[in-house]
């Protein structure tokens, strides 16, 4: 038989079953880890650092 | 003097045009399980090459033969060629095929012959790079080598698979796996190339340049990627590989001491891989057939050619190297 909330003294508002709510939680949680895991691993460096000097070909005196 | 080269893809075809333009091959052979292809190469080398059944005496009365085709396959024919008394040049870039040709050493030199393994870019011209570096060294602590590019269908192939697989590292006298498409190191190849992210791979330059400098205490090799490559490395490629890759290169960087002093020196090289490749193994066909190199048995290039040379004639065929002269700021 259904009984309310309001006859139960709960004051109208809703809850939802113990279970049910572990199991919204555990999957907003793995939503969550998942997202930051995808951005962390399809990010990139943010930049390239600045460098001195480059590359010479090796040439002549380099190959004798 | 007779070359006999297995595969006609993309770095087969250019082991056949570079040693064909050798004026001391007489005969270049090329097999492939596709006859088309094969006569297709031998039309665009010239008059002396000749297309052949690979299921037949493919081989025969040749001085040396070169395998260019799929990484992982290179065991059987290298086999049956020292068996047969043929020296081998092998571009395969699969641990697994580099392990076991390395094994072949006392056969190979029973036999008087020798198996050059890990003979295209890389491996191959990161070993030379490497032994022409440690030459400014008293004594090399460090080698890490990283790639970026692909050659032909078979090389974006083996590609996929060393980014999904595991690294091997030296490290202090041991080997440690590493966890293939992780490691995330920023690398600089020369221009145009720049900078690339490279990561941790089942490549097989640690195990060639190991046998090389038995001294280091760190060897490792990186694979440049793509945020593609990475997402989709754990998946069967999901479309057919490209007939060739645009421009990759190659950098090699050596840690030592000179005069009591550490140094690091930076090489490296750009070029479309299979055309590096092939001119690598080509190159290393010829020498061997020819006894410019006089080692028997299994190695690397870092332990079968003399650096300075190979450099040059790589440079007259192409294949031009380059060295960093700067260093980072911080």
């Amino acid at each position: 038989m259904f009984t309310s909330d309001s006859a139960l003294g709960l004051g109208g508002r809703r809850y939802a079953a113990r279970p049910v709510k572990s199991f919204r939680r555990a999957v907003l949680a793995l939503g969550v880890t998942g997202l930051v895991a995808a951005v962390l691993r399809l990010r990139g460096t943010g930049g390239v650092p600045p460098q001195s000097g480059g590359w010479r070909e090796l040439s002549g005196p380099d190959l004798r | 003097m007779r070359v006999a080269v297995l595969g006609a893809g993309a770095v087969g075809a250019r082991v056949a045009q570079q040693v064909a333009a050798s004026p001391e091959v007489d005969e270049v052979v090329v097999a492939d399980t596709d006859g088309g292809r094969a006569e297709a190469v031998c039309r665009s080398v010239g008059a002396q090459a000749r297309a052949v059944d690979p299921r037949g005496p493919w081989s025969e009365g040749a001085d040396v033969a070169v395998l260019a085709f799929d990484a992982g396959r290179h065991v059987g024919p290298a086999t049956r060629l020292v068996e047969a008394g043929v020296s081998v040049v092998s571009t395969s870039s699969a641990i697994g095929d580099v392990r076991a040709l390395l094994a072949l050493d006392a056969a190979a030199a029973g036999r008087g012959l020798a198996v050059a393994v890990g003979a295209s870019m890389a491996p191959g011209l990161s070993c030379v790079l490497a032994a022409h570096a440690a030459a400014r060294f008293d004594v090399v602590h460090e080698i890490h080598v990283a790639r970026m590019g692909t050659g032909g269908p078979a090389c974006a192939r083996q590609h996929h698979h060393a980014l999904h697989h595991d690294a091997l590292e030296w490290r202090d006298g041991e080997w440690l796996e590493r966890r293939g498409g992780a490691g995330r190191e920023l690398s600089w190849f020369p221009d145009p190339v720049g900078a690339r992210d490279c990561y941790q791979a089942a490549l097989p330059d640690a195990l060639l340049l190991l046998q090389r400098f038995p001294e280091a205490t760190r060897i490792s090799g990186r694979l440049a990627a793509t945020r593609r490559d990475r997402f989709t490395m754990g998946v069967p490629m999901l479309r057919r590989p490209h007939p060739e890759g645009r421009v990759g290169a190659v950098r090699v960087e050596v840690r030592g001491q000179r005069d009591g002093a550490s140094e690091t020196a930076v090489y490296g090289a750009i070029d479309r891989p299979a055309a590096a490749a092939g001119t690598v193994a080509a190159v290393v066909a010829v020498w061997l057939s020819t006894g410019r190199i006089d080692a028997r048995g299994a190695g690397g290039l870092a332990a079968l050619v003399d650096p300075v040379p190979f450099l040059s004639e790589l440079a007259r065929r192409g294949v031009k190297a380059a060295v960093f002269e700067g260093a980072p700021v911080t």
